[in-house]
């Protein structure tokens, strides 16, 4: 409400009783009379009663919390007024002289406690009805607000008639509205709903002071009602002030005196709704927590802790189940437990001919056992320190499957009811998804320690190729290795035999992924040192599948290709153990070179030797020599057909005038064009040579 | 790109294995299974056409030469034929004619095991 209107509210009756107070006191002295003046004057009490409630309803707000206190506050109020009342009805100097049929106070004095006591019955008034008004209205339904606005308009009608120009003289009418609006209040009375929301010791609270609130209130409507001082004084200020009065004291006192009662008979079950509350917000907040711990420990010491405190177990334990996939039996980890041994579970769940175990994996439902020692499931479990009471064992199940199950035992028979068990239940639908998601982090974690792996391995297979190709006079060299995965398959490499002779190796490692690269790693390492005390590239191979048989798994292979190039003689000599045939193109024409030769750990002994042939080429200015691997003729486009060696060759042709790079790239970028799409299905590698001569 | 089947048929003494489609590194366990099983049941007398292969990668030459050892070791044999010339050109460059027997015809394999009782 605005400052504005707050000060209105305020100042209208801080005028306007004065005012009425000298009005009156005019009037008691002076014989006047004069029926406008006295309708006016109604009208300002009106106005400024209404203002007062204006003002006190703004200052309300909600009482959702710290209802005791306002019912509180409100007998405080309440009791005070009527000491007040009491005070000034022992004050003897008020004499009252007969008016109509009202007794009228006379002096100064007598008309100032008469406009004292109204305007603060009237505000206590006021007060008791709004706050009656808010507990109402706590938890509305459907009728509650037409309801309370039936009472005040019969309120309203009865205090109208009682007002000096409207006074009806139909005595039935007005004791019939009289009658009605007792119903009402009666009927406003009965919605105590703000009870059920107390704790007990509030409900405590709420019942004294709805005892008291009862009897002053009686106390008020008795006092209003007899031929009291206040009542004179109430009756002589404003008739209408005077009902309204006392039906609020009324309906006061029927109001507080059903809140004593209703809260005094709620207390037995309060128990019962503060725990079913309270159980709620435990689940809430463990169910939360439990979806936070990610640790796969935790989470179940976790779970078995909360298990005890939300349902008041003794002992808990949870296991983990795994059914044998040839149907056999259920395999069972327990992965937590506390204030119980792993000697009393097993007593506990072996049973008694069938397994506890058995019965949940088969039903997937909760099973009860409300007597340990006198249960068929459970007898028998007898060991060095049984475990007594009752047990609740509840599945943990995903995607139909049983998962875990989740026990609580009490130390007493029959100690867990319906409420326990959905509580558990609910509870363990929870940690199920917890399970899950600690697993799957997990495994997300571990994939992404494997991927990093594979990165690192990567970055290591890059530093076993050459870092840059080698400078060496008379040759033009460029070459390229490209893998479809992160870890490929091809190698190449070259070796400086001396200042005239560069040796070349270009080869597949049969499969892909980290085997292929472990393999190309000591191929390399064999490659490297068997280049500086082989002669002639038919003796690297021969040697180099002697070493490696022992290694090679029994399905594995490598292919390569080794050529020693010396740049005096300008020749190229070179052995082919079951690789690609090399490109050779020269002004005249070109070649697939393919000398006989079977690849690397196939077969030991002679046969290698015998089958392995060496081919020197003698080179002239403009050679073009391309080693590659498969991945480049068996490139496919969408229809399936490879790129094949006719391609190959026909654009080393079409560009062997351009230096090795271009080559290189112009092979790469047909190979491209060719298959139509960025992604390689096999690992790709290009060495080009060109021989530029003296 | 996975498309592989086998067929199996007996006669003469001899299991022939029908090989059609791609063979490769996602086919190839279709293939060890095929051998392990006629390994188990004692057959070592084995000849594979390749008449309806349309590829084979090394993971699928890798098949043959890890079970070659052992049917030898039992006085059998893997015996190849029916190859097209894009899929013998694969067994050639890798030297395979050298150390397997290929066939251009399905007889001439059964009928060098009748022979030679290899």
């Amino acid at each position: 409400m605005s400052r504005f209107k707050r000060i209105i509210s305020v100042v209208i009756p801080l005028v306007l009783f004065p005012a009425v107070f000298f009005y009156d006191v005019i009037r008691s002295t002076v014989d006047l009379d004069v029926p406008s003046i006295a309708f006016v004057r109604e009208i300002a009490i009106l106005m400024s009663f209404f203002s007062l409630y204006y003002y006190v309803n703004g200052k309300k707000t909600r009482v959702k919390k710290g209802i005791p206190r306002e019912i509180g506050k409100l007998l405080v109020i309440t009791f005070s007024v009527l000491v007040l009342a009491g005070i000034i009805s022992l004050m003897r100097q008020i004499v009252f002289v007969e008016k109509g049929a009202l007794l009228v106070p006379q002096g100064v004095m007598g008309v100032f406690l008469s406009v004292l006591t109204s305007v603060v019955m009237g505000a206590l008034s006021i007060i008791m009805l709004i706050t009656v008004r808010e507990l109402i209205f706590y938890k509305r339904k459907k009728g509650t607000k037409r309801n309370f606005a039936f009472y005040l308009v019969a309120l309203i009608a009865g205090c109208a008639l009682s007002l000096p120009f409207l006074r009806a003289t139909d005595r039935l009418a007005v004791s019939g509205l009289y009658v009605l609006t007792v119903i009402l209040l009666v009927l406003n009375s009965f919605r105590q709903s703000w009870i059920v929301y107390l704790s007990r010791r509030e409900k405590i609270y709420c019942i004294v002071y709805s005892a008291l609130l009862f009897f002053t209130n009686m106390f008020l409507s008795v006092l209003l009602s007899n031929d009291s001082v206040p009542n004179r004084l109430i009756s002589s200020f404003s008739q209408s002030l005077h009902s309204f009065v006392q039906l609020n004291a009324v309906f006061g006192a029927v109001y507080f005196g059903m809140a004593f009662v209703s809260t005094l008979f709620h207390l037995p079950t309060a128990e019962v709704f503060e725990r079913k509350q309270s159980e709620l917000t435990s689940l809430h907040n463990l169910s939360r927590l439990v979806t936070q711990v990610f640790d796969f420990n935790d989470l179940v010491n976790t779970v078995t802790q909360m298990t005890l405190e939300v349902i008041g177990a003794t002992t808990s334990w949870l296991e983990l189940v795994q059914s044998s996939p040839d149907g056999g039996g259920v395999s069972v980890e327990l992965v937590a437990q506390r204030n119980i041994n792993n000697d009393q579970i097993d007593e506990l769940m072996k049973g008694n001919g069938f397994s506890i175990r058995q019965l949940m994996a088969e039903s997937k439902k909760v099973l009860v056992v409300d007597d340990i020692a006198g249960d068929k499931r459970t007898k028998g479990a007898m060991g060095v320190n049984p475990v007594k009471g009752c047990l609740l064992s509840v599945p943990l199940i995903s995607h139909n499957e049983l998962i875990g199950i989740l026990h609580a035992t009490k130390d007493m028979e029959y100690g867990f009811d319906q409420d326990d068990i959905d509580v558990l239940t609910t509870f363990a639908d929870h940690v199920t998804i917890a399970i899950e998601n600690s697993k799957l982090i997990a495994r997300s974690l571990e994939r992404e320690r494997l991927h990093q792996e594979i990165m690192v391995a990567q970055r290591m297979q890059q530093r076993l190729l050459p870092q840059s190709v080698p400078n060496i006079g008379a040759l033009d060299i460029s070459a390229i290795s490209e893998s479809s995965y992160e870890v490929g398959g091809d190698y190449y490499d070259f070796v400086k035999l001396n200042d005239d002779r560069l040796g070349i190796v270009v080869g597949d490692v049969s499969g892909k992924g980290v085997s292929a690269a472990f393999y190309m790693a000591e191929v390399k390492g064999i490659f490297l040192s068997l280049s500086k005390i082989c002669a002639s590239p038919r003796e690297l191979l021969v040697r180099a599948n002697h070493t490696l048989m022992d290694s090679l798994e029994k399905n594995a292979f490598i292919s390569l290709i080794y050529a020693i190039v010396d740049i005096r003689k300008a020749s190229l000599v070179l052995a082919r153990a079951g690789h690609c045939p090399v490109a050779y193109i020269s002004k005249d024409g070109f070649e697939m070179v393919r000398p006989t030769g079977l690849g690397l750990g196939l077969t030991n002994g002679a046969l290698f030797e015998e089958s392995t042939e060496e081919r020197t080429i003698n080179m002239s200015e403009g050679d073009v020599c391309v080693f590659y691997t498969d991945g480049i003729t068996e490139s496919r486009r969408a229809s399936g057909e490879e790129y094949g060696y006719d391609r190959l060759i026909e654009i080393a042709v079409k560009t062997k005038e351009s230096s090795a790079e271009q080559i290189r790239d112009s092979i790469l970028q047909d190979v491209r064009a060719f298959t139509g799409t960025a992604t390689y299905g096999d690992d790709m590698t290009l060495v080009v040579l060109k021989w530029i001569g003296h | 790109m996975s498309d592989f089947k086998i067929h199996h048929r007996e006669g003469e003494g001899v299991n022939v294995i029908e090989l059609k489609g791609y063979l490769d590194a996602h086919t190839a366990p279709d293939l060890e299974n095929a051998f392990q099983k006629l390994l188990n049941e004692k057959h070592f007398r084995i000849v594979v056409n390749f008449k309806d292969l349309s590829y084979i990668s090394s993971a699928g030459l890798g098949v043959f030469m890890a079970y070659i050892e052992d049917v030898r070791k039992n006085q059998g044999d893997i015996k190849l034929t029916n190859m097209s010339p894009k899929v013998y050109n694969v067994f050639d460059l890798l030297g395979f004619p050298i150390l397997y027997e290929i066939y251009k015809e399905e007889k001439e394999a059964i009928g060098k095991f009748k022979d030679g009782k290899k």
